[in-house]
């Protein structure tokens, strides 16, 4: 600035006198400008400051211009005064571009970051001089200038945005490249990891923003400037730097690492926003970022998932999930190799218990369904974030490992059989006892699996039987787990999946009322004589269609001695509800006898036995031994239920075999044993009988098959006749939709349902494809 | 240092007599107010006000007294309704009640110390002389000499036909 000391030193010219005098004036007010430019620091006095405003105020209120003016436009469109001040105008702004031009020369001696500095002084120090010389020129901005603008003119500026302008125009054309590279180059260094001078980048963003003058209306700013000439570079350049070292940084890395750098290098590029930059410029520096750092290595990082899967590097994989997360479709792959993944993790696990065979413990199996689904429904929350996708892909793959693998292989069955044989052995009462929550925490386990479970038909019918047995024979360990576990499925597939097994619940509890009622009965209406004979009884009236429990299929003669107790408590029953029918299901019921003549400690033993076990006891009663074909006449008994109940209590030696170990058949005599020794007083002989449960699995898969056929005929008939005519294919696919949470219907088996009701005429066919509803 | 508030600035008339007075009440003046803004705080410094003489001076500074602690105008002060009626509030009325030479120079003051609602209300009080009148006596009120021609008058007249109040 070789002329700034000059002119400071530059003695003040005269105030002008002559008020129209346009070069007095402007002289003057050269003078003073040019002060206010290169010596603003000295100080300007008060008198010179109202010196320099005044003559601006007196020329542009100079009378003889008015009147000069005002006459020669008398009969022109001019509304009102004219104002005069578009002299001083013209010559600021000349003054302004030989200024610039002075600056723009010793600019381009600078470069690189010393023409930073030299930009951003002598921006600071001409935008500081454009405002006082605003405040100085205030009368023009008021008058002249205003009533410019008002009238549309594009070109007149109030006089701090000529400023703007002109440096726009005179400097910023031909140096914002080189002060662009410099800031450029100074953002590189700290990317580099040195310590830069941080205002010198916002302040350069400041000025360009400054210099965004709207075209519209030249009082308001836009970011037009800004955008074109730091933006679009500054978002080029990043690219750039990442592209190129994320490349570098990847050939002599691993992806662990490079994850873990890009992370921190998009958290550095965040962190620098508010440092120096527009909060405008996150969203698409991010996107810039992200591009170059993520989705331009998408591929490889996606390669190293699976590693990551296999050794369970959880926290490797949440940062890779939150860096894929951040680019469009970044995950879908992921959710794809993540889903087989946990397929094959599952089919492994239980390739490893399937090797048990036919015996395959129901608690190992469902341990090794729930440990996958648990390992893996862990990483989800934790490495990602618990995502719904993810979780859907995390389903995807359990349900299909659950219902589809080797154990399942033969019996597709075979899932929701076990899991409610499991459900069974946790709730029934077991020697150690559980702990309410651990109990809750097992049957919670039950319903992970139950949600993925498609032939939900099939556990409902397997846990119905279990319960009944439950309920009839009193082993459930905790009514209020019961309780809670039949919520539970209700909550999962609703009232009328778990109907069955609150009424269940219901006749047990019917059932101790009318227990209730009937020894008060008992009481008023029966001889106290009479009531000697009676032998002490627990009734449970068990309402047919609601139990899974089928009549006996053996012929039985009940013994003398319990025949009077049940047939009053029948009389009982009939008297209280008319018209309903009692059948005795003499296999589930049962008893205790006390053996009198075997004692322990002249304490008699108690045999728990079956009714049937029962009543061949109590042949003995009248002779020491009974011959087989005896027991099978007077019991009535099949062979199939009497031999091995026979077979128990020889095992147990409460009866011994003459001649020892023959068959049980004819010709064979039974004895009491008055030798029998036990270690406990009572002795359990009603032991389930193997063959026995196998034919119960059996029956029950017959009768899934039987229910299923009724369930998609009801369906079909539903669908029918609401709506009357409907397509065959389009019949199919919504009788899957209405029966698929119960069961995965084949197409083939609605097929066979739909011809079944064509020939009971429920249905006719139609023309075309369609079906008809017949009423 | 004294407060803003309590500050006081020191300013000369054109006919050279001191005025001091709260900074607060000169600062009604965008002129002085951008002034201490950019030089500062002027302190016993005296501020000349070169076109106003100490009569008008006192007169201007009274009425920034009695208007000092009204809101600062906006923005788009141009749009009010303020500016389109002639309605002027009462102790501005009894301000204004002066001899036409003193209400101009008011005017003439208020516009080159760049005091908006003085210039307002100097000019809405002019206005208001004017309202209603004729030429004639407007040129009676101001003491105007007519120096159209009659050919001229008569040209003014039929082109400004629209605007008579019939």
């Amino acid at each position: 600035m070789s002329k700034a000391p000059a002119t400071a030193k530059t003695p003040a010219p005269p105030m002008p006198t002559n008020k129209d005098d346009i070069n007095g004036t402007w002289n003057f007010l050269e003078w003073g400008v040019e002060r206010i430019m290169y010596s603003l620091s000295d100080g300007v006095d008060l008198k010179t400051y109202m010196s320099l405003y005044t003559s601006i105020h007196n020329f542009c209120t100079a009378q003889k211009a008015v009147g000069h003016q005002a006459s020669a436009n008398l009969n022109s469109n001019h509304r009102g005064a004219h104002l005069l001040g578009e002299d001083l105008y013209h010559r600021l702004n000349d003054y302004l571009k030989r200024h610039l031009a002075g600056v723009h020369a010793e600019m381009v001696k600078h470069a690189d970051e010393a023409l930073l500095t030299f930009y951003i002084k002598e921006w600071k120090r001409y935008t500081q001089a454009g405002m006082y010389n605003n405040h100085l020129f205030r009368y023009l901005n008021r008058h002249w200038v205003k009533r410019e603008m008002d009238e549309g003119k594009k070109d007149v500026f109030d006089i701090y945005t000529l400023h703007l302008v002109r440096w726009k125009e005179d400097m910023f054309g031909s140096t914002q490249n080189a002060v662009m590279d410099a800031v450029l180059r100074l953002v590189e260094k700290q990317r580099n990891g040195e310590t830069i001078e941080q205002s010198k980048i916002k302040d350069v963003v400041q000025s360009f923003v400054s210099l965004g003058i709207d075209d519209a209306d030249s009082t308001k700013t836009t970011l037009d400037v800004y955008r074109q000439y730091f933006e679009k570079p500054y978002l080029e350049a990043t690219s750039a730097y990442y592209e190129k070292e994320s490349q570098q940084f990847l050939a002599e890395n691993s992806v662990v690492d490079y994850m873990k750098k890009a992370e921190r290098r998009l958290d550095e590029e965040k962190e620098r926003v508010p440092l120096y930059l527009l909060p405008e410029i996150m969203q698409p520096l991010m996107k810039c970022c992200e591009t170059a750092l993520i989705a331009k290595h998408a591929t490889t990082l996606r390669d190293e998932f699976q590693i990551l899967l296999d050794n369970d590097r959880e926290d490797d994989m949440a940062r890779m999930y939150k860096l894929l997360a951040r680019i469009p479709e970044g995950l879908d792959p992921l959710r794809t190799r993540f889903e087989t993944h946990v397929r094959q993790a599952g089919h492994l696990a239980i390739e490893k218990v399937a090797e048990q065979g036919e015996s395959l413990d129901p608690k190992a199996y469902i341990d090794a369904l729930l440990e996958v689904h648990t390992q893996y429904a862990a990483l989800v929350q934790n490495a990602f974030t618990g995502e719904s996708e993810f979780v859907r892909s995390l389903d995807n793959a359990c349900r299909e490992y659950v219902n589809r693998n080797k154990v399942c292989a033969k019996n597709s069955s075979r899932s929701p059989e076990l899991l409610a044989k499991h459900a069974d052995n946790v709730l029934k009462r077991s020697t150690k006892a559980t702990e309410e929550d651990d109990m809750e925490k097992m049957l919670n386990q039950v319903m992970t699996i139950f949600k993925y479970i498609e032939d939900k038909d099939v556990f409902q019918k397997f846990y119905s039987r279990h319960l009944a047995k439950r309920l009839v024979n009193g082993t459930s360990a905790s009514g209020d787990a019961e309780t809670s576990m039949i919520s539970k499925l209700k909550d999962a597939s609703g009232f009328e999946y778990t109907n069955k097994l609150q009424r269940m619940f219901q006749d047990m509890q019917t059932s101790r009322d009318l227990n209730n009622d009937y020894e008060e009965w008992v009481s008023q209406n029966i001889d106290k004589e009479d009531r000697k004979d009676e032998v002490d009884a627990y009734y449970q009236i068990l309402g047919t269609g609601f139990w899974p429990l089928q009549p006996p299929s053996t012929p039985f003669a009940a013994p003398n001695t319990i025949i009077k107790t049940y047939e009053r408590f029948q009389t009982f029953y009939s008297n209280k509800h008319g018209g309903r029918k009692l059948t005795w299901l003499w296999h589930l019921c049962k008893g205790e006898i006390r053996a009198n003549y075997v004692k322990m400690n002249k304490v008699p033993y108690t045999f728990q036995v079956s009714t049937y076990q029962m009543a061949i006891l109590l042949l003995f009663n009248e002779n020491d031994s009974v011959a087989y074909e005896d027991m099978a006449g007077m019991t009535s008994l099949n062979k199939e239920t009497l031999d091995p109940s026979i077979g128990i209590m020889l095992k147990a030696k409460v009866l011994t075999a003459s001649p020892p170990n023959a068959p049980t058949a004819t010709g064979t005599v039974y004895s009491l044993n008055y030798g029998f020794k036990n270690k406990k007083l009572k002795v359990n002989l009603n032991i389930g009988i193997k063959s026995e449960q196998k034919q119960e699995v059996e029956d029950t898969h017959k009768t899934i098959e039987e229910d299923r056929k009724m369930l998609m005929q009801s369906a079909i008939v539903r669908i029918m006749k609401s709506r009357q005519k409907m397509k065959h294919a389009q019949l199919v696919s919504e009788t899957i939709g209405q029966i698929k949470n119960r069961f995965s219907p084949k197409v083939s088996d609605i097929k066979k349902c739909i011809d079944i009701l064509l020939e009971k005429e429920y249905l006719e066919r139609l023309e075309g494809d369609e079906l008809g509803y017949l009423a | 240092m004294a407060s803003e508030g309590e500050q006081t600035v020191k300013l000369v008339s054109s006919d050279n007599v001191e005025i001091v007075t709260e900074r607060k009440v000169a600062e009604r003046s965008m002129l002085i107010k951008n002034m201490i803004e950019d030089l500062g705080a002027p302190g016993e410094e005296p501020i000349p006000i070169m076109n106003v003489s100490e009569a008008v001076l006192r007169k201007v500074l009274e009425w920034c007294t009695h208007h000092k602690n009204d809101p600062a105008p906006s923005q788009d002060d141009d749009a009010d309704s303020r500016k389109k009626t002639t309605d002027i509030e009462d102790w501005d009325q009894k301000f204004m009640q002066v001899d036409q030479e003193m209400l101009f120079e008011i005017i003439l003051a208020a516009n080159y110390m760049d005091i908006k609602a003085l210039l307002d209300v100097g000019c809405k009080t002019v206005a208001n002389m004017i309202k209603g009148k004729s030429p004639e006596e407007i040129r009676k009120t101001f003491n105007i000499q007519n120096d159209f021609t009659p050919e001229e008058e008569d040209q003014i007249r039929r082109e400004n036909e629209w605007a008579e109040d019939r």
